[in-house]
């Protein structure tokens, strides 16, 4: 028996606005409990909501970069339902007219692209948060989550494995970190995943039965929870049961899912526009703003990079694909500094360094504005690039300024062509049997007199001057 | 509007009926049911429903943080509280 | 001195003319009310209150309305002061902030004596579903002052205070005020901000006021009226002075009668009022037109779609979890609910929040609350028309004069039919008052002028030069005069 896999996936990406959706209380993650709680978020009685501008803006900037339709009137509704983190009783989402409509987005498996379409994505508030395990018969809530703007993105059941599915979910997350449309941090619960999953017989036009699994936050989770699901309902269906539609966990310590308690009655969310909101209209020159401010999308850059300033392609990928390290990329680099060696330097010498203590760039010492003093220091000869990474070491402990390490530690490169000559002659002088050996035709030797040549003056000769000048002597 | 719907539409409101007011209520309900049932004789096609009478739009804030912590207020006054929480009885997922 | 059934005006006068203090006024006010039998307040705000009016006195406030005390409907968050809405949910219940329309009036210099009785959570026509117990009418204690906002009503009605906040839905103020004789103004949807008024259904709620006379409703909703940043629904035209065109002449206006508000199966007292309130304005130079608004028969159904539809989401946050009431010995967090609100809400709030959730339950939006909204449509292009044709719209207020405590409280849909008159202009959002034209069986009726969007100056004009031409608005309980 033959089976295939249709899964479409349902991201809440939280928007990285500073205020909530609906209120101004702040977004930031990890604050004390229940200390970012407004009037409107506790839904107290008299309360209204009113829109955040910014909230559209991302919303809108993460369509046009998916190609989707954007409805410059959306609506807002209400999906009524109870529960202790839902402080209203009732959700306010964009169920009949969403900002977003249509689009797609390209993934890469193995080397093959594939399209998967996007069915829409709307502008919901986020709920509070229930914590269970904090009394052994009492659950607490905690709402400082309440009233935060998701982004919830449905694909379109276009998926075909687990593996589809991580490549989307990596492909959405480099694409909304990469607009400042949301953080990414998956670990914080920013960017959330549903997937719906179901299987049917090779060749079956129609859908099998599709069970839902919730709130899965690791791509590592992502691709475990579906496999353990596919391989559920495979058996299931061999068996010749039938799979039950239903809402599933992933339990990561076991890795299976299991079903969430089902209700009595199912859930009749009676949507209805919601009456303290009205039509929410984008101008068309507010949408002309929001075109103009749309940052440049990793491939472009990465295009840019490689005919304008001439990168080797790998690295032109890898600095474009981070937001952090394009930027400060982009601000190190000026008409006085090598892009190549820029490049070179942030994703060798910098990329070890980053990996290393587990941060990202604008976390370390090194700033954009010392990077390129020290590109420019190597440009203009003052150091040589070997130098350069010693120099490069140093700032990343102390932060200190590149100018005041090479002063301080007398880093400066040697010119002077005469004071390396005399160095040069010292060395020969000083090992008349390689020298000997050497023209014996022992070319290797050449790079132990130059690594004596550096010794001698702790790497801070001119290297190309070394080589000239010991290649003249030599000769 | 039989039993059920009654049972049904209140578990969704979070109601229960007292048994002696139950076959009031669901004799009312049905009554109110069939006077606005009124409104399905009439002839709505191409009317655009109302969702506002001055037909305007939402206004849009700006995205600045503009809010007290009031959590020593909003636990005080709840029904059951700790130093940081609402509590309620225990939620199984 | 006695300052019961003074009005706003005259209270403004003796204060600026210190006949006496404000300190005084608000003793007496609640002198007054302590002897009053009419149930009309639920809470009294006696300390800062009296505090407040020793500001005025020493000089520390000003403003149109200072140290004049006021009652505020129970229905607005008044900061540290509870504020119940009606229900035993909210029964204790002390709200952290200020409603807009509170907020206002304060600044103003006005001060708050106490929240007034009310329908639970707006739900009614008679205040007979507070769970603080029935309002009484002060012309008959046995009879209904009117609803919901029957406690702010029967309070100026009394001569309690002269002016007094309500809110209206589907009539929630013109029909008390017309039933307890007194003047009673609802805005422009829109006109007043909705920010901490406890919302029934929003897109049908607006707040207003009670006074004594046309005049006083306008300096009242001077200050009521406001653009509001906290309200997406509230309109950003520039504020209005109500009173500043309140004497205009009426000559050659036009006013427009209902052909489909049949009142001839009223009683003969409403229909001889009605008539004689004509001849008044015939006199003072404006004429009658017919208008027909075919689709206001609409009205009463459509309304109980979309309001109970509304007000069973709107209710939904109270559950026992944040605030307001929660039950004992629950098992879990279910009980919690169910038993939480079905003790915490009255029978008529449960009924309409069942309707609200039928309504809207899957498979039925389309049949009603769609259909509801666009029969609200319909009905809004009836106005626009008619406005078109006409000044003003005039009807009797509520059909009959007020009827006893407890008759009408068996079948829901007769106390519906008491907002007939009254629920389009809601279902609309056009402006709307009521104020006193006679009596039927020694009790008052009011008359009812509608206006056009944002023409509440113009509505306020016609009932001003009505009341400066009768004495109507000038008897209470005490005159001994109600023929």
């Amino acid at each position: 028996m033959s089976w295939e896999t249709v899964i479409g996936l349902e991201v809440h990406a939280q928007l990285s606005t500073n205020t909530k959706l609906f209120s101004s209380a702040s977004t930031k993650f990890g604050s004390e409990p229940n200390t970012q709680v407004d009037l409107v978020d506790l839904g107290l009685p008299g309360v209204l909501p009113v829109v955040n501008k910014d909230a559209f803006k991302k919303a809108i900037t993460f369509g046009l970069a998916i190609n989707a339709d954007i409805n410059q009137e959306s609506t807002f509704d209400r999906k009524n339902y109870f529960y202790p983190d839902l402080p209203k009783g009732y959700q306010i989402t964009q169920m009949t007219l969403p900002i977003v409509e249509g689009g797609s987005i390209e993934i890469n498996v193995d080397g093959n692209i594939k399209t998967i379409n996007i069915t829409r994505a709307h502008l919901e508030e986020d709920a509070g948060k229930s914590i269970h395990d904090a009394y052994p018969d009492k659950s607490v809530i905690d709402l400082n989550r309440a009233g935060t703007p998701l982004l919830e993105i449905v694909s379109e059941p276009e998926i075909s494995s687990a593996k589809e599915a991580v490549s989307y979910m990596k492909a959405l997350h480099q694409l909304v970190t990469f607009l400042d449309v949301c953080d990414g941090d998956m670990s914080q619960g920013s960017l959330r995943c549903d997937a719906n999953v179901s299987i049917r017989k090779v060749g079956d036009s129609e859908l099998g039965t599709r069970t839902e699994i919730k709130n899965i936050n690791s791509f590592k989770f992502i691709e475990k929870a579906i496999n353990f699901e596919i391989k559920r309902q495979i058996k299931v269906l061999e068996n010749g049961d039938k799979v039950i539609q239903e809402t599933r966990l992933y339990d990561s310590l076991k890795d299976e899912t299991r079903p969430m308690r089902s209700k009595e009655f199912a859930n009749d969310y009676r949507y209805f526009p919601d009456p303290d909101l009205l039509p929410v209209i984008i101008s068309d020159d507010e949408m002309d703003e929001i075109k103009d401010s749309f940052p440049e999308l990793p491939n472009d850059k990465s295009k840019r990079y490689i005919s304008e300033l001439k990168i080797d392609e790998n690295e032109a990928q890898i600095i474009s694909s981070s937001r952090e390290l394009s930027i400060f990329f982009e601000l190190a680099v000026d008409s006085e500094s090598d892009p190549k060696l820029a490049a070179n330097l942030l994703v060798g010498e910098i990329g070890s360094l980053l990996n290393k203590d587990n941060i990202k760039i604008n976390e370390s010492n090194l700033s954009s504005d010392n990077f390129n003093t020290l590109l420019k220091r190597i440009s203009d000869g003052t150091i040589s690039k070997k130098i350069a990474k010693t120099v490069l070491a140093d700032i990343w402990d102390s932060g200190k300024d590149a100018d005041e390490i090479i002063k301080n530690q007398g880093l400066v490169q040697i010119q002077d062509e005469s004071i390396i000559q005399d160095i040069a002659q010292k060395i020969l002088e000083a090992n008349p049997d390689q020298v000997a050996a050497f023209k014996a035709g022992k070319d290797k030797l050449f790079g132990f007199f130059v690594g004596q040549v550096m010794k001698e003056t702790q790497g801070k000769a001119n290297p190309k001057s070394v080589n000239d000048i010991l290649k003249k002597l030599l000769s | 509007m039989d039993n059920k719907t009654v049972e049904t539409i209140s578990y969704l409101a979070r109601l229960k009926l007292d048994k002696d007011k139950k076959d009031k209520i669901t004799k009312d309900l049905e009554n109110i049911i069939n006077f606005v049932d009124e409104l399905q004789d009439i002839n709505t096609d191409d009317v655009t429903p109302l969702a506002n009478p001055l037909e305007k739009t939402a206004p849009k804030r700006k995205d600045f943080v503009n809010s007290k912590d009031r959590k020593e207020v909003f636990l005080e006054n709840s029904p059951q509280s700790d130093q940081d929480y609402f509590i309620v009885p225990k939620v199984v997922e | 001195m006695s300052i019961k059934y003074k009005t706003l005006s005259e209270l403004k006068e003796l204060l600026e003319k210190k006949d006496i203090s404000s300190f005084e006024l608000v003793e007496e006010t609640f002198k007054n009310i302590s002897s009053s039998k009419t149930n009309s307040f639920i809470t009294l705000n006696e300390e800062v209150a009296l505090t407040k009016a020793k500001e005025f006195d020493q000089g520390e406030c000003e403003g149109d309305l200072a140290g004049l005390p006021i009652a505020q409907k129970d229905l607005f968050c008044t900061k540290n002061l509870r504020t119940t809405c009606g229900s035993r949910i909210l029964e204790n219940f002390i709200p952290p902030y200020n409603a807009t329309v509170v907020e206002n009036l304060s600044k103003a210099g006005s001060i708050c004596v106490g929240k007034t009785n009310m329908d639970e959570f707006a739900m009614g026509s008679s205040n007979e579903t507070s769970y603080f117990g029935a309002v009484k009418n002060p012309w008959d204690l046995e009879r209904v002052p009117g609803g919901s906002s029957g406690g702010s009503a029967a309070a100026v009605a009394e001569g309690l205070v002269c002016a007094a906040t309500g809110t209206d839905t589907g009539g929630s103020i013109r029909q008390p005020a017309a039933l307890c004789g007194i003047t009673g103004i609802k805005p422009t949807y829109g006109r007043a901000s909705r920010w901490g008024m406890i919302a029934f259904a929003s897109s049908l709620d607006q707040a207003g006021a009670f006074a004594r006379n046309a005049e006083d409703c306008a300096l009242l909703l001077n200050h009521i009226c406001s653009h509001d940043e906290k309200d997406s629904t509230s309109l950003s035209n520039d504020k209005e002075n109500y009173l500043e065109n309140i004497n205009n002449d009426l000559k050659g206006k036009k006013i427009g009668i209902v052909k489909e508000f049949d009142i001839s199966n009223l009683s003969k007292e409403v229909q001889d009022s009605f008539e004689q309130s004509k001849k008044i304005f015939e006199s003072l130079g404006a004429n009658f037109v017919e208008v027909s608004m075919p689709n206001i028969k609409l009205s009463v159904p459509t309304y109980y779609v979309v309001a109970p539809a509304e007000c069973s989401s709107n209710l939904s946050r109270f559950d026992g979890v944040k605030y307001g009431y929660r039950a004992e010995n629950v098992n879990d967090l279910e009980d919690l609910y169910i038993k939480s609100r079905s003790e915490g809400f009255g029978d008529e709030v449960k009924r309409r929040i069942l309707i609200g959730t039928y309504v809207l339950s899957a498979g039925f939006y389309d049949a009603y609350y769609k259909k509801a909204q666009q029969s609200r449509r319909m009905i809004k292009n009836d106005f626009v028309k008619a406005f078109s044709e006409v000044d003003v719209i005039m009807s009797p207020s509520s059909p009959s004069s007020a009827f006893k405590i407890g008759s009408k409280t068996e079948d829901p849909i007769e106390m519906y039919l008491e907002d007939l008159f009254t629920i389009s202009s809601n279902l609309a959002g056009v402006p709307a008052m009521s104020i006193p034209h006679g009596f039927s069986k020694n009790l008052p009726i009011g008359l009812q002028l509608i206006g056009n969007y944002l023409e509440e100056s113009e509505i306020l004009n016609f009932a001003h030069q009505y009341q400066k031409n009768t004495d109507w608005h000038i008897r209470n309980p005490d005159s001994g005069d109600n023929s």
